[in-house]
């Protein structure tokens, strides 16, 4: 089920967290949709996610993931191909799926507390059961102490952490995000990471867009990489990453100013990013770090220091598609 | 399903007080001075039919077209509240909220045409079938609409020709192709309340309207799917 420049090699659709034992609990076959007139969004995607398994879209902007997430919470509707949803109620009543879009919108007047109790209820949970869940989700997220307050006072980082509370507090089985850590600072961050993980162990599915590359190879089983409105390539992080085990990335970081564009390059070494800290990667590994340093003192840049880092999940994005990830 | 969307109406009216005493307000500016300036009494009743009718309609329409494009009706729905009863507890919510705000303005208009409690709790009853009936119009407004400005078109455009046939804005011609829409038309009766609290007149048509009362309660639950077609999802997309 790999999409037409698939690779590097693997499946988007297979994966360490992914047991094949298992029935994929959501299936999108050839899937495609468009806005209106426009381009389209989505391209004859397929992607499957299975009980117990974390998996992340990864892509630029336009890329298609948040339409992806949208169609799979029902919000919009496929203009060709097949989507497998769960059902979507659980036989004890509760909304199978949790969903927490781009759009931050609450009931404005109400605290965040009357919010997500509104949103746990409507997904199933009688009152103390809802209130008790909210408040757990309150507590993990650092989220107490704003949860008398009106959501109009929130800040952008309270309104994104209190859209999680109301996605996951009703325990769903399906569970799509979308960039779901903008906007945390490091404690929540790790705290949501926790909880998905939680939802993945409990034998949910958590499916979520995400730029935050440096959390996704200890949080992800399977990431999938989107590229203009198709499914590229995807596996595990481990199995990603090790396609390209050669390519050192090295940051620069300069004392004054310094243009780029003078920067003479040798073979396999590509500039990834001409600000400051300036990024450069290399296929020839830590092996190339002389040469870097040479070209860029004969271009007249005063270096400060430089860290050596293994490749990451952008090189081989851009090793895939030839495109930046924030392009 | 339980009452959950009713219940955070209320939570959210209770919460937003300003707003709350600028609708008891608006509609008590706008009585007074035609209750204390002596207006004749069908120019009285066709004025405060028409506020009446107008601001459940708007009251209704507006909000729900600004949680469709705010996505926020697209998030009630998609967290597991079935449409209907989105529609019909907001609505009933509402209309409970419209009579309170417009008790005081119904009570000075009563009071003004020298009415006695109980021509002023029958034409109570007849203002809460009459906001019933116009706040569910209302959701239909929206649901047929896509921004604001649409929804204030077509909320002023419907109510204004449900009044018009409801014979508020002329005089009456028995047995003519007007009575005969009057007889069935929604606001006829609270119009005929107001002018029978100073005129004595009798009030007709109240099996039309709680017949409107009904059928627009079953039209709305039996569309409530293809309602949200339109309020589901965000129209900033």
């Amino acid at each position: 089920m790999s999409g037409p420049d698939a690779g590097p090699g693997t499946d988007p659709n297979a994966g360490p967290g992914s047991n094949p034992a298992f029935d994929p609990l959501v299936r999108a076959v050839a899937v495609s949709y468009r806005y209106g007139s426009g381009a389209p969004a989505l391209d004859g995607v397929d992607l499957e996610g299975r009980p117990g398994e974390i998996v992340t879209l990864v892509g630029p902007n336009g890329a298609g993931k948040s339409t992806l997430l949208r169609l799979l919470a029902g919000d919009l509707a496929p203009d060709a191909g097949a989507l497998h949803l769960p059902s979507r109620r659980s036989a004890a009543g509760r909304v199978a799926t949790g969903y927490a879009g781009e759009e931050a919108c609450h009931f404005e007047s109400l605290s965040g507390t009357h919010n997500a109790v509104f949103f746990a209820r409507a997904a199933g949970l009688g009152r103390e059961e809802a209130e008790a869940a909210v408040r757990e989700q309150f507590d993990l997220l650092g989220l107490g102490e704003d949860a008398s307050r009106p959501v109009s006072t929130y800040s952008f980082g309270a309104r994104r952490k209190l859209l999680l509370v109301e996605a996951l507090a009703h325990r769903p089985t399906l569970t799509l995000l979308d960039e779901p850590f903008a906007g945390l600072d490091l404690d929540s961050r790790e705290a949501l990471a926790d909880l998905l993980r939680e939802r993945s162990a409990e034998g949910g599915t958590v499916m979520m867009a995400s730029h935050d590359l440096d959390l996704l190879p200890q949080l992800a089983d399977r990431i999938v990489f989107m590229h203009d409105a198709r499914v590229v390539a995807g596996g595990s992080p481990d199995e990603l990453l090790a396609s390209m085990p050669d390519v050192a990335r090295f940051e620069v970081t300069l004392a004054g100013s310094f243009d780029s564009t003078g920067l003479v390059r040798s073979e396999g070494t590509t500039l990834v990013d001409g600000g400051d800290p300036l990024i450069l990667e290399s296929e020839r590994g830590q092996a190339a770090l002389p040469e870097v340093c040479l070209a860029l003192a004969a271009a007249g840049a005063r270096i400060r220091r430089v860290v050596v880092k293994d490749a990451g999940l952008a090189a081989v994005f851009r090793s895939v598609t030839g495109a930046e990830l924030d392009g | 399903m339980t009452a959950i969307v009713w219940e955070l109406e209320w939570r959210i009216a209770t919460a937003r007080k300003r707003l709350f005493v600028l609708n008891v307000v608006v509609p008590l500016l706008l009585v007074v001075p035609v209750a204390a300036g002596a207006a004749p009494a069908v120019h009285a009743a066709a004025v405060y039919t028409v506020l009446f009718a107008i601001f459940s309609t708007f009251g209704s329409a507006i909000p729900l077209v600004r949680d469709g494009e705010s996505g926020l009706s697209g998030r009630v729905l998609r967290a597991g509240v079935a449409p209907a009863s989105y529609f019909l507890q907001r609505t009933a919510a509402g209309a409970v909220i419209d009579v309170l705000q417009l008790g005081p303005a119904l009570a000075v208009a009563a009071v003004g045409a020298g009415a006695g409690p109980r021509a002023f709790l029958l034409v109570l009853v007849v203002l809460a079938a009459t906001v019933w009936v116009a706040n569910l119009l209302g959701v239909l407004v929206a649901a047929a609409t896509r921004s604001l400005a649409e929804a204030a078109l077509f909320a002023a455009v419907s109510t204004l020709l449900l009044l018009h046939a409801s014979g508020v804005f002329r005089t009456p011609v028995p047995e003519s192709f007007g009575a005969a829409l009057e007889s069935v038309a929604p606001f006829r009766v609270l119009h005929e309340a107001l002018l029978s609290v100073s005129l004595m007149t009798p009030v007709r048509g109240g099996t039309a309207l709680g017949v409107w009362c009904v059928v627009m309660a079953v039209v709305t639950w039996v569309l409530a799917g293809r309602l949200t077609g339109s309020l589901r999802v965000s129209r900033r997309s």
